[in-house]
């Protein structure tokens, strides 16, 4: 997913395939979140909101600067 | 030493070390077993048979293998329901930061979800329901949806679940009924705590975070109370079993099982009861304790006879337990503490620490950093062939060539001595610190020395802070064990109920006192007779946010004087706490707590005899890198001491468990029960 200078209100989900290591409901997706640490890319069961995964993502989220180096 | 009549047995589980005591005839018997962390119950056994456990007839234990669980985060995987809309409660806690973290950006509160979570947030559960501040009910409990959210954890995979529903302190009805729905889908063996029966008080985040950690503890300890008495059982023990609390007083282990949360910091306090039960032979009630090892001292107030507490501690910044705990300021100044040198060139000592492994340098195991233990030996206050009795020699070239290696210009004297001041700096420091804070005049009382290094430290404290003396107890090394042998059984409930203390409160704070306290007394299963009743409220002034803890309530039937009287106490204690008045505000009651003492047998101090003959010092030795220079000084040994001798500073008095410094211009006399008296 690449940031998009239009989002929507709520993210777009990005349906995974697999089964969550926790509750083992096959709704795991992907999409961004703004947390107390900045903007993150996360995999998370839509059941029980398990963190599968957590990865650092763009510093300033949705918004897209004009150099793409930032 | 001695005991009543029964034979004693306490043992205090360390991050390291087990440190088992025992008192039989007056003897004291000590042993000392490392501790395995993983199963610390077998060291405790271990130094249980050790000592002889089974013809006791009293088993103390304190363990901080639940604080060591909670720090490191080897806990059970748990589930936390809560009113829906408030499961975040547990990642913002008080939303207080450390002072020195006000401009961070980058600082993250530890227990939150950005640091370690005792409970992962997805496991964290909102509930749909809501009972307003009185008690009545505002929005029914959504069972289905309670059952699914329920279901949903158990699929999980949880050990346990904790329940901590907004003001259930006021009424307890649909936390009841979760942890029926909880038993309903995970079956009744499943731990549960809840917060209404935990710690029913007001404020939800406090309520909230030691409901987590009694339930935590209560999967910790459950089965760990369980292979313990099956193994004391095996050898031949069948005496009374208790564990020390949060302010070392203790309590039977069935009792203990029922609230664990009060376990989770059971063995630093032992030693202010220590203090506190041999300040009753000193006839001293006020005093400064100060227990110094090999990492850490420990500094304590005990106040009227018994120790400074606290209603709630934390257990690390903003993980807040609502258990009375006595307040220990811990600084990192003890034999271990590391010798450094500064950005600025200037010396340091502390915080970081040798620890036991590989030690100060002079130990021989491999440590190159110099410390206070090494500045003791190089100035010839401890003796290289008396540590620890003569089991551990210590070889003071390499405490030289650790002071020689830091990196600074000062002379070899200069940085001994300056090592050495230092870290009696740091030590006056804390103390300070604690008696101001707690309006404590320090000139007006004496500071009780132990731990195996405070006997060697704390009497310089005399130079730099107006203490009244420095007392040193008979076998300091041993003294904050013997605090396991030093305390009462105490049962112990509270209970909020707001309200401004007037007359119409009256028939309310008297139904929830009588309900506390028969509670208690069938608990206990105590006769009235044989037990300290006391009551007490935490009340604040109108309009306060914060409470003024351990109010004295009057005993027997309340009436409408007992208001007054409650006022007029409340208005006492918050001077005595704050040194200030304000008789013009009311005041409003907010917990009311309840607590049953059942006298304890108790280490007894014999009396020493006064001397027979003449006080003669073992020997002569120099002391250097003192201010001033070198001086003679003698040296004596304790086991000869006598009522009554005076030793002249500078001076030095060997024990099997500690060194006694006497420093020049001081002079330290030997009281009643064989403690020394430094002035």
């Amino acid at each position: 997913m690449t940031p998009s200078s239009n989002p929507s209100s709520a993210p777009e989900k990005e349906p995974v395939a697999g089964a969550c290591p926790q509750c083992g409901a096959e709704e795991l997706a992907r999409y961004p979140v703004l947390a107390g640490g900045g903007w993150f890319m996360v995999l998370k069961c839509q059941r029980c909101l398990h963190s599968v995964s957590r990865e650092p993502w763009h510093r300033l989220g949705y918004i897209k600067l004009g150099r793409a180096e930032l | 030493v001695t005991t009543a009549a029964r034979r004693l047995v306490g043992v205090d589980v360390g991050g390291t070390f087990t440190d088992v005591i025992a008192i039989d005839d007056g003897r004291l018997v000590a042993s000392k077993v490392p501790t395995d962390v993983y199963a610390s119950e077998t060291s405790v056994l271990q130094g249980a048979e050790e000592v002889g456990v089974g013809d006791a007839q009293v088993f103390n234990l304190a363990s901080t293998a639940g604080l060591n669980a909670i720090i490191t985060r080897r806990i059970a995987k748990v589930a936390f329901l809560t009113t829906y809309g408030h499961r975040d409660i547990l990642d913002r806690g008080h939303l207080w930061r450390p002072f020195e973290a006000m401009t961070d950006p980058s600082w993250r509160r530890g227990v939150g979800d950005q640091g370690r979570p005792l409970v992962p947030r997805y496991l964290r559960r909102g509930i749909v329901e809501r009972i307003d501040r009185r008690g009545e009910l505002l929005i029914e409990l959504d069972e289905a949806q309670a059952r699914a959210e329920i279901e949903l954890v158990a699929e999980c995979s949880v050990e346990g679940v904790a329940i901590c529903l907004i003001n259930s302190y006021a009424n307890p009805a649909h936390e009841q009924r979760l942890r029926e729905l909880v038993r309903e889908v995970m079956g009744d063996e499943v731990a549960c705590s809840i917060s209404s029966e935990v710690s029913p008080l007001a404020k939800e985040y406090p309520r909230a975070s030691t409901t987590v950690v009694d339930l935590l503890m209560k999967l910790k300890y459950s089965e760990y109370t369980d292979r313990l008495e099956a193994g004391l059982a095996e050898l031949g023990f069948a005496g009374e079993f208790n564990y020390a609390d949060c302010s070392a007083m203790l309590l039977p282990a069935s009792y203990a099982m029922e609230r664990p949360y009060r376990l989770v910091v059971g063995g630093p306090a032992a030693g202010t009861i220590a203090g506190a039960h041999f300040g009753t032979y000193l006839g001293q009630s006020d005093l400064l304790c100060a227990d110094v090892g090999g990492t850490s001292c420990d500094i304590s107030v005990v106040r009227d006879g018994a120790p400074w507490l606290n209603s709630t501690f934390d257990i690390e910044w903003d993980l807040i337990v609502n258990a009375l705990a006595t307040e220990i300021v811990t600084i990192g100044a003890g034999g271990g503490s590391i010798v450094s040198v500064g950005r600025s060139g200037e010396l340091l000592v502390g915080p970081d620490s040798a620890g036991a492994d590989p030690g100060p340098a002079c130990y021989g195991k491999g440590a190159t950093a110099p410390t206070v233990t090494d500045a003791a030996l190089v100035m010839g206050v401890l003796a290289p062939d008396r540590f620890l009795g003569g089991r551990m020699p210590l070889d003071r070239e390499r405490a030289i060539a650790a002071f020689e290696s830091l990196d600074t210009s000062l002379p070899f004297g200069e940085r001994v001595r300056q090592a050495w001041m230092i870290g009696l700096h740091n030590i006056a420091d804390g103390v300070a610190d604690l008696a101001i804070r707690r309006g404590l005049d320090a000139r007006d009382h004496s500071l009780i020395a132990f731990g195996a290094a405070g006997p060697m430290l704390l009497p310089s404290l005399l130079d730099v802070l107006p203490l009244e003396s420095v007392i040193v107890p008979p076998n300091p090394g041993g003294f904050s064990a013997a605090g396991l042998l030093s305390a009462d059984r105490v049962f112990s409930e509270s209970r909020t109920l707001y309200g401004i203390l007037r007359p119409e409160l009256l028939p309310k704070i008297a139904a929830v006192v009588e309900e506390l306290e028969s509670g208690l007394l069938a608990r206990a299963d105590v006769d009235p007779a044989d037990a300290t009743i006391t009551r007490s409220f935490d009340g604040r002034l109108f309009g306060q946010s914060w409470d003024t803890p351990f109010v004295p309530i009057p005993s027997g039937t309340l009436d409408d004087r007992a208001i007054t009287a409650m006022v007029n106490a409340f208005h006492e204690e918050y001077e005595r706490r704050n040194g200030t008045r304000f008789d013009w505000l009311p005041v409003e009651g907010v917990t009311y707590r309840v607590q049953i003492v059942v006298p304890s047998d108790k280490v007894e101090y014999e009396p020493l005899p006064p001397r027979d003959g003449e006080l003669r010092a073992s020997g002569t030795i120099v002391l250097a890198h003192l201010e001033g220079g070198d001086v003679d000084a003698l040296t004596y040994e304790r086991d000869a001491l006598a009522t009554g001798d005076k030793i002249a500073g500078p001076a030095i008095v060997h024990e099997e468990t500690s060194t006694t410094f006497v420093p020049p211009g001081r002079t330290a006399t030997v009281g009643p029960y064989g403690e020394l008296h430094v002035v």
